[in-house]
């Protein structure tokens, strides 16, 4: 069976908190804004920055709604305390609650994990406008390549700092970091409803997906090819059907171009000149 | 990371590792004065600085506000600088016809002593450099006061007929140039680091001339870049410390001019090449 390759565990972690202090120094700003959620995605993008900039230039924000679980702000807190971060809870139960209404999103709870997840959103963009910040994104290779995110939900971000981290790294990366047991440990969630788990909905674990989704994504094997070298049929026809159905997420958005001075098209720039 | 040459006839040449950011030219060129005062200081006659070192690498359209000729008013700091240290600089070039290369500009003494225009343009895969430049029209070395240099910009040195005209034309050693981007592996070192050592190895080897190769390190709009700037001698055997990988380094190599003669004499690899191979090849059409 082919597996996901390993890496250097180390140099990721070194190269990645050199980013995210490049980015800040590139665009001029001093500090970033995250979303700590309590899963491992966030403690790990929180502890790379804290690495990167230190402690006081890192603000977390933990943002419940109406049915977030109580442990998922126990362990936001356990991360923040052991990274000396200040966190800011935003309580977006109520607001949550009435846009829900506003919308008529009823029963649905698709309708209303989008809904939010683009809460949140605006809540980190908005403290990051008054702190002249960059939002720190936590979206991981995986979920991305899978699409099990909300478009400008916790998709959105000024940076993506774990964007080409698998998540069985991610998983590695905790551990070497040592970040707290019970954050490594829990099944990953978006807490978006009681007893929701990424895995519950897409139907694999990350680490069984992560070996097809490199060998299909970075090593062009086919679906014939990867049952072919032992990977379970229903496994890689769902992680397949995920890569292809959510492919319009990789970019956001699509401009229509008329001219030939498209943006990003028929001129791409650099984001920061001086 | 310096050495003082042992013999009057060795200089010391200084790979200038920086860390440039795309669209800041005030910044680059802070970076390229710092590094020049360093080397001033470790002794070294003539500085190497990575593959567009003036613009950033990541430019795409914005080489259309970027590039210069060069006599830019922009560039005479380094003019000025020119005239204690020699340096070798990256730019996106302005030519007369408007046309802008990928080069690397020789100043010494306060004056222009040649022109490199980057010969191949990677356009696959991350690469998008020949929608954005014009390859050069040919090799011949630069001369200066320490020697002939053949120089290579990148992605020439991926293409070892390079280093072989190039000796073949009067090179006597070879500036690599390099805006080298890596993924990270398993290794102990990013994984481009490693490529372009076995690279540099196999151009000073084959090519029978010492190599001093300058990377870039750092992050560019979500690339990273590999550093590890390194140089041998020409029979592969290092001159210099290895650069880290992730920080901005300044390493100087000793460079003896004579060593450099004797060794391509003993070993002429470069004028044994079959061109009647690759003539051949080129009548049937297969090159």
């Amino acid at each position: 069976m082919r597996e996901l390759p390993p890496v250097n565990l180390d140099l990721v972690a070194e190269a990645l908190q050199r980013f995210l202090a490049e980015e800040l120094r590139a665009c001029g700003l001093q500090r970033y804004v995250l979303g700590l959620s309590g899963g491992i995605d966030s403690a790990l993008a929180a502890a790379l920055a804290v690495r990167a900039v230190g402690p006081d230039r890192l603000e977390a924000l933990a943002l419940p709604g109406p049915t977030s679980s109580r442990t998922s702000l126990e362990n936001a807190r356990l991360v923040a305390d052991q990274l000396g971060i200040r966190l800011g809870v935003v309580d977006l139960a109520e607001a949550g609650r009435v846009t829900a209404a506003a919308l008529g999103i009823g029963e649905d709870r698709l309708r209303f994990g989008n809904l939010m997840a683009r809460l949140r959103m605006i809540a980190l963009f908005d403290r990051a406008r008054r702190a002249g910040a960059l939002v720190l994104g936590t979206s991981n290779k995986s979920e991305i390549l899978l699409g099990y995110s909300t478009l400008f939900g916790d998709s959105a971000a000024s940076v993506q700092v774990l964007g080409d981290v698998w998540k069985t790294h991610i998983f590695q990366l905790g551990r070497r970091l040592a970040l707290p047991r019970p954050v490594v440990e829990q099944p990953p969630s978006a807490d978006l409803w009681p007893g929701q788990t990424d895995a519950g909905e897409m139907g694999f674990d990350y680490c069984d997906a992560d070996p097809v989704l490199y060998w299909h994504h970075e090593g062009g094997m086919s679906h014939e090819a990867l049952v072919e070298a032992g990977f379970a049929e229903p496994l890689v026809t769902a992680v397949l059907n995920a890569y292809r159905r959510n492919r319009f997420k990789w970019r956001p958005t699509v401009i229509a171009r008329v001219s030939s001075s498209c943006i990003n098209v028929d001129r791409i720039l650099p984001r920061n000149p001086r | 990371m310096t050495t003082t040459p042992e013999n009057p006839d060795e200089v010391l040449i200084a790979l200038a590792q920086i860390a440039t950011c795309p669209a800041q030219l005030g910044h680059n060129l802070e970076r390229h004065l710092a590094m020049l005062a360093q080397a001033r200081a470790a002794g070294a006659r003539l500085v190497v600085f990575p593959e567009l070192s003036l613009s950033g690498y990541l430019v795409a359209h914005g080489v259309l506000e970027l590039a210069m000729t060069a006599d830019d008013v922009r560039l005479a700091p380094l003019y000025d600088a020119s005239c204690e240290i020699a340096m070798l600089v990256g730019l996106p070039l302005r030519e007369p016809d408007g046309r802008i290369s990928n080069a690397a500009l020789l100043l010494e003494g306060g004056g222009l002593r040649g022109v490199h225009r980057k010969l191949y343009l990677p356009t696959y895969g991350m690469f998008d450099e020949g929608r954005y430049f014009v390859p050069g029209p040919g090799l011949q070395p630069l001369e200066c006061s320490l020697g002939r240099f053949g120089v290579l910009i990148c992605e020439d040195a991926w293409h070892l007929s390079s280093s072989v005209l190039l000796a073949q034309a009067g090179a006597e050693a070879f500036l690599v140039m390099a805006g080298g981007p890596t993924e990270l592996d398993a290794g102990d070192e990013p994984a481009g680091g490693r490529r372009w050592h076995h690279l540099v190895g196999a151009t000073a080897i084959t090519a029978v001339r010492p190599v001093f190769f300058a990377n870039r390190c750092g992050w560019e709009e979500g690339i990273l870049f590999g550093g590890r700037s390194w140089a041998v001698d020409a029979r592969g055997r290092p001159l210099a410390a290895v650069a880290p990988a992730f920080d901005e380094a300044l390493v100087t190599a000793r460079y003896s001019r004579a060593d450099a003669a004797f060794t391509r004499s003993l070993l002429p690899i470069p004028f044994m090449e079959r061109s009647d191979l690759w003539r051949s090849a080129l009548e049937r059409g297969h090159a």
